[in-house]
């Protein structure tokens, strides 16, 4: 099945699933461009801290869709020193359960392990080393007029969410 | 007077900085040797004030967080009286830890090892099976040690391992003005700070940190990314960012003061896509308290680094906290201003996580430059890192501080100039 491909009745997990694995190809194949198609014009993309009232208290990230549309400019078309070379990331997705289903709107939990890397000079600080973040995320998918379903909110909660954090550049 | 240190004979600290009247130098090994590290450790971090904690974390009596002290782990209480006090987490029998929570509200701190209970003032109250020590032990001498010294400034609580240190008015001298400037852009002069911290760990040493935070030279190159971010948002166009930048004009400048402090001043932040300036009602609100006559100084924006572990920025405080020649854990706070709209407050801290969060567009690249430091310093071959911008055109101000363009190099001499004479001499200096 096509992600995100038109269809009726509620959402299967096999639907839901396609979606998630084709989020996850988007990023590895670094096609961000692409990755931001399949979010709705109001889309959130939220990692919290420990604390989660992003009104008061800091988050990890917290962005709205124009700065997602920031995020994916920055690594696309800037100098960003911190991904300069990129990440290689591979996104792993597991444990994958539709929670709550309408007609037109779900939520999808599942797990999430992203491994990084980049590649480069060993003999180079923080180079060529390889680390792998788990999170469990939960997603709100809203299917539009076209029959299409996207996500509405990308919430990833890191296992190491209020831990010291270094280069966190990269989309998880 | 305490024995000062023994020194390592086979490096020669006097030659570790060179200050020339037309060029500053640095050794590079002051980024990566063990044995130079363990003697900042004993001579800067463990004589100095080192900022602790804000007094808003610490809120209601009982309140409490734990943290470190240099490298020693310390708790900041709230007592019943209301006073604030720092003590070591540290169990007067056998050592352990009383206080495993990095914050909360207790009256009591318990060692979960033989259950030796203590006030959440340090008073030992209660012992397991006390009668096995005796009549004579006397339990008076068993009360957690405090902190020898703790003093807070605007809300800044500061502490000290050294008993013996100047009172931390005296230490902050002409930086206390400054700090005074941060703190009143409340229009009820309080600033507090969230409870959630972005913390960084790099691996690299923390004076890149120090030099990077009133660094005026870096942002065109560094910050280029955020800068067309900036441009393409419309926020504020590249060409007036890089032309404010260059610009050279009297609010535009680079400060050294005395005990290693430093200032980069603005008149036109860069990191801000608003301007506070243009908010009328705020601005209303600081003259009502503060008089039209402060309204330029408060609204300057400023970085300001308190030698040695800690800077104010206008989103956040900023904590360091070596861990080893080449690690380095950074804590920033963002702070909350009391007296404004809570939305203001949050728009704030949208554009902190922007610039300054742990995925944002412009921290993140400083802490991948440290890297390239890091790196870059264990050619020791190459030896000297240059320090001399902006020294055939820096004046000396009213207070005996040095005053540079934003992107000169004027605070980082500063700071060196201090590392080296602690690291000679060890004491904090009288104003």
């Amino acid at each position: 099945m096509t992600a995100g491909a038109a269809a009726s009745g509620p959402l299967s997990r096999e639907q839901a699933e396609a979606l998630l694995f084709e989020e996850a190809a988007r990023l590895d194949d670094r096609d961000l461009h692409g990755w931001l198609e399949l979010f709705t014009d109001d889309a959130i993309y939220w990692l919290p801290m420990g604390i989660e009232d992003p009104d008061r208290e800091p988050s990890l990230i917290l962005d709205d869709r124009s700065r997602m549309e920031e995020r994916v400019f920055r690594l696309l078309d800037t100098a960003a020193h911190a991904q300069t070379p990129p990440s290689r990331t591979q996104h792993d997705i597991t444990n994958v359960r539709v929670v709550n289903v309408e007609l037109d709107r779900a939520q999808v939990t599942c797990h999430l392990v992203v491994h990084e890397v980049r590649i480069g000079d060993p003999s180079q600080v923080g180079m060529a080393q390889a680390r792998s973040l788990p999170g469990r995320c939960e997603y709100e998918l809203r299917r539009g007029g076209d029959g299409r379903w996207r996500i509405a909110r990308k919430v990833v909660r890191l296992l190491t969410r209020e831990l010291p954090q270094y280069n966190l550049t990269f989309i998880v | 007077m305490r024995a000062a240190p023994t020194p390592d004979p086979s490096i020669d600290v006097a030659g570790l900085v060179i200050d020339e009247p037309h060029r500053f130098r640095v050794d590079g090994r002051v980024h990566t040797d063990a044995h130079l590290f363990s003697l900042e450790m004993q001579r800067i971090w463990e004589r100095s004030w080192l900022y602790v904690g804000h007094e808003s974390e610490i809120r209601q009596p009982g309140d409490y967080r734990t943290t470190v002290l240099g490298r020693q782990p310390i708790i900041l209480s709230r007592g019943e009286d209301g006073s604030i006090r720092a003590m070591f987490n540290r169990c007067m029998h056998r050592g352990a830890v009383v206080c495993r929570a990095e914050r909360g509200h207790a009256n009591h701190f318990r060692c979960p090892y033989h259950n030796w209970v203590y006030r959440n003032d340090g008073t030992l109250v209660g012992m397991a099976q006390k009668s096995g020590y005796g009549d004579s032990f006397d339990t008076s001498e068993m009360n957690l040690v405090a902190v020898p010294r703790l003093e807070v400034y605007r809300g800044l609580i500061f502490a000290c391992l050294d008993p013996e240190v100047i009172p931390l008015r005296d230490r902050l001298g002409p930086t206390a003005w400054y700090i005074d400037q941060w703190a009143d852009r409340s229009p009820v002069g309080r600033i507090a700070v969230t409870e959630g911290v972005h913390r960084y760990q790099y691996p690299g040493n923390w004076k890149f940190q120090l030099e990077n935070g009133v660094d005026g030279y870096h942002g065109n190159y560094v910050h280029e990314s955020f800068v067309k971010i900036l441009n393409r948002s419309g926020d504020r166009k590249q060409q007036e960012v890089v032309r404010t930048r260059n610009r050279v004009g009297s609010n535009n400048c680079a400060k050294g003061l005395p005990h290693g402090d430093g200032l980069l001043e603005r008149e036109d932040g860069m990191l801000g896509t608003f301007d506070y300036a243009s908010l009328d009602d705020y601005r209303q609100a600081l003259v009502e308290t503060h008089g039209q006559d402060r309204l330029a100084d408060i609204l300057t924006q400023r970085n300001i680094l308190i030698f040695p572990n800690v800077y104010l920025f206008e989103s956040h405080i900023r904590v360091m906290r070596p861990i080893s020649p080449t690690s380095t854990l950074v804590d920033t706070i963002p702070t909350w201003i009391e007296g404004i709209d809570d939305a203001l407050n949050t728009r704030r801290l949208r554009e902190h996580e922007r610039f300054f969060g742990p995925s944002s567009f412009g921290a993140t690249d400083d802490i991948e430059i440290f890297v390239l430091n890091q790196t870059g310093v264990q050619a020791e071959a190459a030896r000297w890192l240059d320090f001399s911008r902006g020294l055939a055109r820096e004046r000396v101000g009213k207070h005996g501080e040095r005053i540079g363009h934003s992107t000169d190099e004027t605070p980082q001499r500063a700071m060196y100039r201090e590392w080296q004479r602690r690291m000679l001499v060890g004491e904090e200096m009288a104003s």
